[in-house]
C-alpha cells in the first residue's frame, strides 16, 4: 500500500506546531544558561558585521577601528561624557593664535617591549600626513609640519586654527615596525599582529569567528578588570540575540528593531536604546555638472521642498525602524546635543501633503493628462529613479512608503534595489553623476560637528559630496566654523549652517535611528549609557571600567 | 546547482548519449489517452495530480479573491509580526501586512518564475538536444561541451553579475535559472534522440533524400515531445526551489514577493527566534507541496511513457 | 592503446572545460560595475592619493587584457587575487574557512550515500510492504524540500523550542575546554544539525537509484537461476544485485558533490557554520568579486574533477560501456 501525502496531514502538523507555541516564551526562558559561578574574566561582545583590516591606517569599518581603540592608544580619549582626557598625551596647550598644538606625552611602552617616544607620535603625523591615503588624512590636511623637541614633547604647526583637535582622532603606531613604507606598501600591509601602546593586547583573529585580545599588563593607565575581551561575529541578528539571551556573549552593541523589542523581557538582560549619531535620508541629485544624468525637475527647489513635505518621517520611523528612532531634519543627528538644530516642528517641511501639492500647483506643475503624475509647464513629467540598497532593510522599507506618499501628491517614483557596491558606483560617479534621488545613510566619523557639516561642500564633490551639492555660502559658513575656537561663536555658526542646508532641501533626512544595544546584568556591572552606544562609539571607557558582577 | 531530476532509477549518466540507458518507445496516435489513464490510477499520480490542480486553482484565484496590498504597511510598531487571529488568519510579517494574502500573492509569483524558467530551459535544452542528437559528430562534440561547461556554471555569480548592471529584478532571475537548467535536458533529449535516428524509419526517410528539417519537424520531435512533456514537469520543481533559494539569500526582487523572499525577510527579521512561525513555515510548506506536486506528477507520467520504469514499482 | 587515447581524449576536454570556466568567470567579474574604490567610497574621506594606491595594488589600472594575463599567471602560482573587504589573499581566506567546509561536506556526502543505499536496498527488498511505501514517500517530500528551509525548520525546533542542540558556528564562543575531546564532542553537537539537514534533502536520490536499480536485478535472470540453485537470498542481495547497482550509484555520487557543494552555501548561512559557503555568502552580501569568483572556481573546479573521476570509475566498473 502506497501511502500518498495529503494537505490534511500537513495541516494537521501544522497546528500541532501552532498549539506548541505559545509556550515557547516559557521554554526559551527556562533554556538560558544558568549564571557563570566564578566571576566573569572575559568581556565578550557579540556583533554581526567583522573588521576589514587590523591596518588603523587602510581600514574603513567602524568595526575595525572599535578593536584597534583598545590596541592603539590615541593622543586624547574621549571619556563617557565625550569630553577630551589624557591618552599619551597628559596634558596639551594651544598657541595664542591656535594654529599650533603643543602635546605634553607620557612614558608608555610598544606591545613589543620597546619604549614609546615622542619620535613614534610625530613619525604617525608624518606619515599619515605624506601618503595622504588613509581615512585620518583629513584631521592633517591644513598641517604644515610636526616637532618632537624632545622625548615627551609634540608639536603640531596648522596653517589655520583647529576648533578639532586631531589627537582625538589619531591612533599612534609605532615607527619601528612601519617605517619606510609608501603608500602601496601601506594598502598591502596587512598588519596580522598589531603592535599598539594601549590597555589590550592582540591575540588572534579567527576569520569569521572571532577576535581576541588580552589585557596589556605593563599599560600605563588603571588597568582593566577583563582580562580578555572578545568580539564573537554572528552571521544573523537573531541567533546573536538567542545568544545573548542563553549567555554566550555580554554585550550586543547594535540590535535590530523587532529582535530588541523581544528582547525587553529576558531575565538578567538590560535593553537600552540611546541617541546616535547617525542618519538615514533621501538624497536628491542636484548637480551641476553639465554631463549630469540627474533630473533638471530636481533642481528646482519647490520640487525637492515638495518632496520633503509628501513624507510623513514619524510613520517612516515607526514602520521602519518600530519606532526606535527621532523623525530626522537637520544635518547633525539629535545625539550631537547643542550642535544639533532644533527646527520647530511648525516649520519643518515634514508631514504636509496638502502643502506639497500647492506648492507644486503654484510652481506651474500640473496634472495635465489625468495620469496621475504632474507635468511641468514644458510637459516633463515628475517621474524620477529612486535606488536604495537591497540589503539594508529599513531603507527598503523607506523607500516603499516614500514612492507610495509621493504618488500621493502626484510624483511618480521608480524603485530600483541594487547592491551597495553598485549603488555607491552609481552615486559617487563624479564625471558623470546618472541617477535622481537615492534612500542611504550617513554615519558621523567623529564626534564632532566638522564631519558631517563638511559632506555638501564644493571640494567634497569627488569625495563625501553624495548629493553635488554646490553652494559659496555655505561653504563660507563651514569654513568658519571649522577655525572658530570660541565655543559660543561656533555653535552659532554650525546652526546657521544647518539651517542655510535644511532649506536648499537636498537632503530630506528621514531619521536619526537610535543606537540598540543589549547587555547581561549578571556577568558585568558598571555599564554606563553614552550617546552613540556603551561601545561601538567613539570612546573605549566603557570597556576599562566595568567589572564583575 | 539545479537539482537533477529523480526518475526512479534512471540518472543521467556520463555518457548518456552513447549508451541509452533506458530508451523510450515512439510515439503512437492515441498515446495521451494512455498516459492519462496510467497516471490516474496510479496512486501516486493521482496525488501529484490532484496537488497539481489545487495548487493552480490557489495560485489564480487566490490574489483575486484576496488580493494583497505591498504597501499596506502597519502605522505603528504594535501591528508588527503579530500571531494568527481571526482578523489575520496567518498573521503579520515584518511590516504589519497581512501573511495569509501575502502567501496567495507569493504563491503567483513563484509559480509564474517556476513556469517561466522552465520555458527558458526546456526549449534551449530541447533544441540543443535534439541538434546535438541527430546531427552527430563535430556539432554533437561541440554541443556537448557547451553542455558540459553550462553544468558546472554556478547560479549565484550568474545573478549578481546582471544585478549589478540591471538591479535585482525577477526577470533576471528567470534568465539564470533557465540558462544554467537546460543542460539536463538537453542531454536527456539528446540521448532520445540518438536512439531515435538509428531507428530503421529514419534510416529508410533518410535514404530517400528527405531534407533534414522535415525530418525533424515530423519524425523526431513529435517522438520526442512526451519525453520533453515529462522531463519539463519535472524541471518545473527544480525551477521553483532555484527561485527560492536565490531569493533566500537575498538575491531576488525585493519589491516582489515570492515565497523565496518572504523567507528571506522572515530570516533577516528574527522571525525565527522569536518563533513567529506563521510567517517562515507556510511559504515552506507551500514550496514543498507544488514541488511535491510536480514531481509526482511528472514521474508518473515518465513511468507512463516507459514501460520499462514501471518495473520497479 | 584506445584505452589511453579515450583517457588522453578526456583529460584533453577536462583541461578546455577548466580553461573556459576560468575565462568566463574572469570576464564576469571584470566587467562588473564597481571595484574596491567605489566600495570605500563610502565610508570616509578617499583622497585621490588613497584611490591612486589602492588601484595599483588591484592592478585596476592595466587594460583588461593585461589583468586578464596577471589573472592567468597568477591562477598557475595558486593566487587568487586579492579580497575587497579584508585587503588579504583569496587563497589564504579560503584557506581559513576551507576545513570546516571539508568537515562538513565530507560527513554529509558520506552519510549520505551509505544510509541512502542501505534504506533504498532494504526498500527494494520489501518491495510493496509498508516499510517501502513509506521510504519512498519520505524520500521524495525530503527531496522537495529546499534545504536552506529545511535548516531553519531544524533550527526552530531542535534548537529554539527543544534547545537540545546548539545552532550556530563550529564551537561555543569563548568555550575553554579540559581535554581535546571535550572540544571534539563540541565541534560534533555543532555539526550535527547542519548534516542532518544536508542528509535529508540529498538522500533521496540514493533512496530511489538504489532501489530502483536493485529491484531490476533483481528482476533478471540469472539472479532466478541462483535462487534455483538455492543460493541464500541476503547473500544474493549483497553480492550481485548492490555490485550492479554501484554504475548509477557512483553517478549519483557524483552529481551528489555538486549538490552538496552548492548545498553548503545554503546549510553554512543558515547555521553559521564558518565554512566557505558562509564565506562566499558575505562576499555576496559585499559584493566582494575576487572572493566570489575564487571560491566558484575552487567548487567548479571540485565538481569537474568528480565528475571526470566518476566518468573514470564508470568505464573501470562497467565494461559493457565503452566510448563507439
Amino acid at each position: 500500500m502506497l501511502v500518498g501525502i495529503s494537505r490534511r496531514d500537513l495541516l494537521k502538523r501544522a497546528s500541532l506546531l501552532a498549539m506548541a507555541v505559545p509556550g515557547l516564551a516559557t521554554v526559551l526562558d527556562a533554556c538560558a544558561s544558568a549564571v557563570p559561578t566564578a566571576k566573569a574574566k572575559i568581556l565578550r561582545v557579540g556583533w554581526t558585521i567583522e573588521p576589514d583590516t587590523m591596518n588603523p591606517l587602510t581600514t574603513y569599518s567602524t568595526e575595525a577601528v572599535e578593536v584597534l581603540q583598545l590596541i592603539y592608544d590615541q593622543l586624547m580619549h574621549y571619556d563617557l561624557d565625550l569630553k577630551p582626557q589624557p591618552g599619551l598625551a597628559t596634558s596639551w596647550t594651544y598657541s595664542p593664535d591656535g594654529k599650533s598644538i603643543t602635546y605634553t606625552l607620557r612614558s608608555a611602552t610598544w606591545h613589543d617591549g620597546k619604549p614609546f617616544t615622542s619620535a613614534d607620535a610625530k613619525f604617525t603625523f608624518d606619515l599619515i600626513k605624506s601618503t595622504k591615503t588613509s581615512a585620518y588624512y583629513q584631521w592633517v590636511t591644513s598641517m604644515v609640519s610636526t616637532e618632537a623637541p624632545n622625548a615627551t614633547t609634540l608639536v603640531l604647526h596648522f596653517s589655520q586654527p583647529q576648533a578639532f583637535n586631531p589627537g582625538l582622532a589619531v591612533p599612534i603606531i609605532p615607527q619601528h615596525i612601519w617605517t619606510g613604507m609608501d603608500a602601496t606598501k601601506i594598502q598591502k600591509f596587512v598588519n596580522s599582529h598589531p603592535v599598539g601602546t594601549g590597555p589590550y593586547k592582540f591575540v588572534n583573529w579567527i576569520k569569521g569567528t572571532s577576535i581576541e585580545v588580552e589585557r596589556n599588563e605593563s599599560w600605563w593607565g588603571t588597568k582593566p578588570a577583563a582580562a580578555k575581551v572578545s568580539w564573537t561575529l554572528f552571521q544573523n541578528e537573531d541567533v546573536m540575540a538567542q545568544s545573548l539571551k542563553t549567555g554566550s556573549v555580554d554585550i550586543c552593541p547594535e540590535i535590530p528593531p523587532t529582535i530588541w523589542r523581544g528582547l525587553s523581557s529576558a531575565p538578567n538582560l538590560k535593553t537600552v536604546s540611546l541617541p546616535s549619531f547617525s542618519f538615514h535620508h533621501i538624497g536628491i541629485n542636484v548637480s551641476d555638472n553639465p554631463k549630469s544624468g540627474g533630473n533638471p525637475l530636481l533642481k528646482d527647489r519647490n520640487v525637492r521642498l515638495a518632496l520633503s513635505y509628501a513624507v510623513d518621517r514619524q510613520q517612516l520611523v515607526n514602520v521602519a525602524l518600530a519606532g526606535l528612532g527621532t523623525p530626522g531634519s537637520a544635518l547633525l543627528p539629535a545625539g550631537f546635543g547643542e550642535w544639533h538644530l532644533d527646527i520647530p516642528e511648525s516649520q519643518q517641511f515634514n508631514a504636509n501633503p496638502a502643502k506639497a501639492e500647492a506648492l507644486l500647483t503654484a510652481a506651474g506643475y500640473i496634472d495635465r493628462n489625468g495620469s496621475g503624475v504632474r507635468t511641468s509647464k514644458g510637459g516633463k513629467p515628475l517621474s524620477f529613479r529612486l535606488i536604495a540598497i537591497q540589503s539594508t532593510s529599513v531603507d527598503v522599507a523607506a523607500a516603499q512608503l516614500f514612492r507610495n506618499a509621493c504618488a500621493k501628491v502626484g510624483i511618480q517614483l521608480k524603485l530600483t534595489l541594487l547592491d551597495a557596491n553598485s549603488l555607491g558606483n552609481t552615486v559617487y560617479n563624479a564625471q558623470a553623476p546618472n541617477w535622481d534621488i537615492f534612500v542611504w545613510g550617513w554615519d558621523a566619523g567623529v564626534y564632532d560637528p566638522d564631519y558631517m557639516l563638511g559632506i555638501p561642500l564644493c571640494n567634497q564633490i569627488g569625495a563625501n559630496n553624495d548629493v553635488y551639492y554646490c553652494n559659496r555660502h555655505y561653504d563660507q559658513l563651514y569654513n568658519e566654523q571649522s577655525v572658530t575656537i570660541d565655543h559660543a561663536a561656533r555653535l552659532a555658526l554650525v546652526h546657521q549652517a544647518q539651517q542655510y542646508y535644511y532649506d536648499d532641501a537636498a537632503y530630506i533626512i528621514m531619521w536619526y535611528q537610535d543606537k540598540l544595544q543589549g547587555y547581561r546584568t549578571d556577568t558585568w556591572q558598571g555599564w554606563q549609557p553614552v550617546n552613540g552606544g556603551m561601545v561601538l562609539n567613539f570612546t573605549r571607557d566603557n570597556y576599562l571600567k566595568v567589572r564583575p558582577a | 546547482m539545479v537539482r537533477p531530476i529523480i526518475t526512479s532509477g534512471h540518472v543521467p549518466g556520463p555518457d548518456d548519449g552513447l549508451v541509452p540507458a533506458v530508451a523510450a518507445e515512439p510515439a503512437q496516435r492515441g498515446q495521451l489517452r494512455n498516459v492519462w489513464g496510467y497516471v490516474w490510477h496510479d496512486r501516486l499520480g493521482r496525488v501529484g495530480v490532484v496537488a497539481f490542480v489545487l495548487v493552480v486553482i490557489i495560485a489564480v484565484a487566490g490574489p483575486l479573491l484576496f488580493p494583497f496590498n505591498q504597501a499596506a504597511v502597519s502605522s505603528t510598531s504594535a501591528g508588527l509580526l503579530l500571531p494568527p487571529s481571526g482578523q489575520y488568519w496567518l498573521g503579520t510579517d515584518e511590516l504589519g501586512r497581512d501573511v495569509f494574502r501575502e502567501f496567495l500573492a507569493a504563491a503567483h509569483v513563484s509559480l509564474i518564475v517556476g513556469l517561466a524558467a522552465t520555458a527558458i530551459s526546456m526549449i534551449l535544452g530541447a533544441a540543443i538536444g535534439i541538434v546535438a542528437g541527430y546531427y552527430g559528430r563535430w556539432i554533437d562534440n561541440t554541443l556537448m561541451r557547451l553542455t558540459d561547461f553550462f553544468l558546472v556554471l554556478p547560479q549565484i555569480p550568474l545573478v549578481i553579475a546582471l544585478a549589478a548592471f540591471f538591479g535585482q529584478s525577477l526577470g533576471i532571475i528567470i534568465l539564470v535559472i533557465g540558462m544554467t537548467g537546460w543542460p539536463t535536458t538537453a542531454r536527456i533529449v539528446r540521448s532520445q534522440t540518438l536512439s531515435l535516428r538509428e531507428r530503421q524509419f529514419i534510416t529508410r526517410v533518410r535514404s530517400l533524400g528527405t531534407p533534414d528539417s522535415r525530418i525533424l519537424r515530423v519524425h523526431i520531435l513529435p517522438n520526442v515531445m512526451p519525453l520533453i512533456f515529462a522531463n519539463t514537469v519535472l524541471v518545473i520543481g527544480g525551477a521553483i526551489l532555484a527561485e527560492a533559494t536565490l531569493s533566500f539569500l537575498g538575491l531576488g526582487d525585493p519589491v516582489q514577493v515570492s515565497w523565496g523572499t518572504m523567507l528571506h525577510f522572515a530570516f533577516d527579521s528574527g522571525a525565527i527566534g522569536r518563533g513567529a512561525w506563521w510567517y517562515f513555515v507556510p511559504p515552506g510548506i507551500g514550496i514543498v507541496i507544488v514541488v511535491l506536486a510536480f514531481t509526482l506528477t511528472g514521474h508518473a507520467i515518465d513511468q507512463a511513457l516507459n514501460p520499462r520504469l514501471r518495473g520497479s514499482r | 592503446m584506445a584505452r589511453f587515447r579515450y583517457l588522453g581524449r578526456k583529460v584533453a576536454w577536462l583541461a578546455i572545460t577548466l580553461y573556459g570556466v576560468v575565462t568566463f568567470n574572469f570576464v564576469l567579474f571584470h566587467v562588473l560595475p564597481g571595484n574596491p574604490v567605489r566600495l570605500l567610497a563610502r565610508s570616509g574621506h578617499l583622497t585621490p592619493q588613497a584611490v591612486a594606491a589602492i588601484t595599483k595594488v588591484y592592478g585596476l589600472n592595466h587594460p583588461l587584457i593585461v589583468q586578464y594575463a596577471i589573472y592567468l599567471g597568477d591562477l598557475l602560482r595558486g593566487q587568487l587575487g586579492l579580497s575587497y573587504t579584508y585587503r588579504e589573499p583569496v587563497g589564504t581566506l579560503l584557506g581559513q574557512y576551507l576545513g570546516n567546509t571539508v568537515l562538513l561536506l565530507a560527513g554529509a556526502t558520506l552519510l549520505t550515500i551509505v544510509l541512502g543505499v542501505l534504506f533504498g536496498v532494504i526498500a527494494a527488498n520489501r518491495r510493496g510492504g509498508r516499510y517501502d511505501s513509506l521510504t519512498v514517500t519520505t524520500s521524495v517530500i525530503g527531496w522537495s524540500l529546499p534545504t536552506f528551509w529545511t535548516g531553519l525548520i531544524l533550527v526552530f525546533l531542535l534548537g529554539v523550542w527543544l534547545h537540545a542542540f546548539p545552532i550556530f558556528g563550529s564551537q561555543t564562543p569563548n568555550a575553554v575546554y579540559t581535554s581535546p575531546w571535550l572540544r571534539y564532542e563540541d565541534i560534533a553537537a555543532h555539526l550535527f544539525l547542519p548534516t542532518l539537514t544536508l542528509v535529508i534533502v540529498n538522500i533521496a536520490q540514493f533512496v530511489l537509484v538504489a532501489r530502483a536499480s536493485v529491484i531490476e536485478v533483481l528482476a533478471e535472470d540469472f539472479m532466478l537461476t541462483a535462487r534455483a540453485k538455492g543460493l541464500a537470498r541476503r547473500r544474493i542481495l549483497w553480492r550481485h544485485a548492490v555490485r550492479n547497482a554501484m554504475l548509477p550509484i557512483v553517478t549519483s555520487s557524483a552529481l551528489l558533490v555538486g549538490l552538496v557543494v552548492s548545498g553548503a552555501i545554503e546549510v553554512e548561512t543558515v547555521f553559521s557554520w564558518p565554512g566557505m559557503g558562509l564565506l562566499v555568502y558575505n562576499s555576496v552580501l559585499n559584493r566582494d568579486y575576487p572572493v566570489i569568483e575564487g571560491a566558484f572556481l575552487v567548487f567548479a573546479i571540485v565538481v569537474l574533477l568528480v565528475n571526470f573521476a566518476s566518468d573514470l570509475l564508470y568505464q573501470v566498473l562497467d565494461p559493457r560501456v565503452r566510448e563507439a
